[in-house]
């Protein structure tokens, strides 16, 4: 039978009155299906479309009150008025900066505005900090505050410009979801897109802002101390490599290239082992300058666990000692896949010092150092001016809370989240079967930080 | 009159699996109608405490439970399948008859690291195992940078960051022993292969002109890394 007498066929068979009315059924029933998942769609799309606009009008407001707060905060005469305000506002911005992350637009179009926001909140927590301690604010810090506000009221006209295409349905989030995923919406995403590119030109004047806070721009420009020496070539710097796992064991080294990124500048490169598979190779990067392993990583499997944790502390630092590390103590571990990761810190005479971090992971079963991470230490490390200790212990106990039961004390450099260093006495107590960690600024007093100690089979960790 | 019985008969098989197969897709460890035994009776007990269910607590899986589970799940927001499977049980509050130690994309409680774990495993399933930390490392150092959320999961769902977020793949679940959990920790202990690296990509696969704008760092893998 040809083609052409099957089609024929078939149509004479449709015809036939029974065939007829199943068929209507079948369509029908197909129809119904796929109006209902139509219909889901359709709803789908609209639930989305609601929680985008439920995202930007949220941030829309949140960026008004971070204008409004950020001129309260010119003009409040009173430490503690100044102190909340600026508090408010860096509650205000952390939320818009949420709610713009939620947003479906790509984002490197909105990078400056999201930077924008995290560096008004950080800002203005850390004025709301030194306004708490007493200090007011310099003249240079309000001028800083008036061109914030400059940009925040930039930032405020361009979303209520936007607002008001949205409201007129000119934008539709779905375009913007939707990019590159079909032929028909590819012309129109072009547009919302260029208005919110718009947006983030605003902050193309945007000032170097430094401060006190983990977003200020100076962390991308610190300069590494521990890192000493002379500045070496990538075959030269292979020795760090055999020194750091050991000639016995090396198979192989492939140099992978430079790292220029950053402050520190590395040569990265591959380990293959004796008598291992190639999937079990290490990666290490050795700074240009001085040869130092700036971290190491191996990938093997570590089938069980023999030694006890005593051991391998010891195991560790007897490594480190080897490897150029003088005076560290272990602070914190944690046990995973039968491997412990040991924090390492310098203990310089009495003080133990915990920027000049070290990491390194040690494998249970014999002891054998699978991984260094030296990204602390060799930023940080020198020998430091410890100051001298101005609030003896027997004061800076009086200023915790009675409550606690005092364990042990001793002396620490700890360091803030913006990279500098603060002198604390170290007080380890005990309240309600939990344990602390409180630390007193040794020059002023200051209650700098509390560490709850986490002690589970798993590790000591500090939260 | 074969014929059209067959056509038909196909046509019904297409249309129900559409519509079916949410009941045979069930991630995880579940109840189903017909079970016997007393992880059950737990689900009935717990079902008639709540008086979704007002049979007896007999430990059989039968239409009254299935019934019940249904209304249960309307109630939830679940989908109503009227089979306990694993987000089911986790809502009753039986998460133990999960298998222990396996993450599952709908689970109430899942740590960062598991999250960490599940954006490697969809990013950098075939990936060398510095490569799978070193996306991890990307998704922390985003965290740490002012131009993007900061929090982990406020990184890894930012609408059109990842493509295994798009297109689902970071609920695959994933085996707790796999390299990509081990992957995942390095990261989080402080492991970083990229030094800093913000963004990364498959130059075979980029389909945006814009991420060539960044200065290439490193490569690894099938990966570029960059800022």
């Amino acid at each position: 039978m040809g083609f052409r007498e099957k089609l024929l066929d078939f149509k004479r068979r449709l015809s036939d009155r029974k065939m007829y009315s199943i068929v209507i059924v079948v369509i029908g029933a197909v129809a119904i299906w796929g109006l209902s998942q139509y219909r889901q769609a359709i709803s789908l799309q609209q639930k989305l479309d609601n929680m985008y606009n439920r995202a930007f009008y949220d941030m829309l407001g949140y960026v008004n009150n971070v204008e409004t707060l950020l001129v309260k905060s010119l003009i409040t005469s009173t430490q503690e008025r100044t102190a909340a305000t600026l508090q408010e506002a860096w509650r205000q911005a952390n939320l818009a900066q949420e709610n713009l992350g939620q947003i479906p637009v790509p984002q490197h179009i909105l990078a400056n505005t999201s930077k924008f926001l995290s560096q008004v909140g950080d800002f203005s927590y850390a004025l709301n900090n030194q306004t708490m301690y007493g200090k007011q604010l310099s003249d240079e810090q309000y001028k800083t505050i008036e061109q914030l506000h400059g940009f925040a009221l930039s930032l405020q006209e361009s979303l209520a410009d936007l607002q008001n295409k949205l409201a007129t349905e000119r934008i539709k989030w779905g375009d913007l979801a939707a990019k590159g995923k079909g032929v028909f919406n590819k012309a129109s995403s072009e547009m919302p897109e260029e208005q919110f590119t718009d947006i983030d030109k605003t902050f193309q004047e945007y000032p170097t802002l430094i401060y006190d806070g983990p977003f200020s721009d100076h962390l991308t420009t610190i300069e590494p101390m521990g890192l000493t020496g002379d500045m070496l070539n990538s075959e030269q710097a292979k020795q760090s490599v055999v020194d750091f796992f050991g000639a016995d064991k090396i198979r192989q080294i492939n140099f992978r290239g430079p790292n220029e990124n950053g402050a520190i500048k590395t040569f990265s490169y591959q380990v293959l082992f004796k008598d291992r598979p190639d999937e079990e190779d290490a990666v290490i990067d050795i700074t240009q300058k001085g040869g130092h392993v700036y971290w190491a990583l191996r990938h093997r499997p570590v089938p069980q666990e023999i030694l006890k944790m005593e051991e391998a502390k010891e195991a560790g630092k007897r490594f480190l000692e080897e490897h150029g590390f003088g005076s560290m103590v272990d602070t914190y571990y944690i046990k995973e896949d039968n491997m412990a990761t040991i924090n390492y810190a310098y203990k310089q005479g009495d003080v133990t010092v915990y920027p000049d971090l070290v990491k390194v992971k040690v494998a249970l079963d014999d002891g054998e150092v699978l991984g260094i991470e030296c990204k602390g230490y060799l930023y940080s490390h020198r020998e430091r001016e410890i100051p001298e200790v101005k609030f003896s212990p027997e004061e800076a106990r009086k200023l915790i809370t009675p409550r606690m039961e005092v364990l042990s004390t001793g002396l620490a450099i700890i360091p803030t989240d913006y990279k500098t260093e603060i002198f604390c006495h170290e007080f380890k107590g005990k309240l309600n079967d939990r344990e602390f960690l409180v630390y007193i600024n040794a020059e002023n007093g200051h209650e700098e930080k509390i560490l709850i100690i986490l002690d589970t089979p798993n590790g000591i960790l500090t939260m | 009159m074969l014929r059209k019985l067959k056509f038909i008969l196909i046509l019904t098989i297409i249309f129900s699996m559409f519509t079916l197969s949410r009941y045979f897709i069930v991630a995880g460890p579940a109840l189903y109608p017909g079970n016997y035994g007393e992880e059950v009776k737990s689900l009935q007990q717990r079902l008639k405490n709540w008086e979704y269910y007002d049979g007896t607590a007999d430990g059989f899986y039968d239409l009254d439970t299935f019934l019940a589970v249904r209304r249960f799940q309307e109630c939830y927001g679940l989908y109503p399948s009227g089979i306990a499977d694993s987000d089911t049980l986790a809502a009753i509050g039986l998460r133990k008859y999960v298998k222990a130690g396996t993450a599952y994309a709908q689970g109430t409680q899942i740590s960062n690291e598991q999250l960490l774990a599940r954006a490697i495993n969809g990013e950098a399933r075939g990936e060398p195992y510095e490569g799978q930390v070193a996306v991890g490392a990307v998704i922390l150092n985003r965290t740490r940078d002012p131009k993007f959320p900061n929090t982990i999961a406020g990184v890894i769902y930012q609408p059109g960051a990842f493509t295994a977020v798009s297109d689902g793949q970071i609920n695959v679940p994933i085996d707790p022993n796999s390299t990509v959990v081990k992957a995942a920790r390095d990261a989080l202990n402080g492991w970083d292969p990229t030094n800093g690296c913000l963004y990364y990509w498959n130059p075979a696969t980029a389909t945006s002109k814009w991420i060539w704008s960044r200065k290439i760092i490193t490569k690894i893998g099938k990966h570029n890394f960059g800022i």
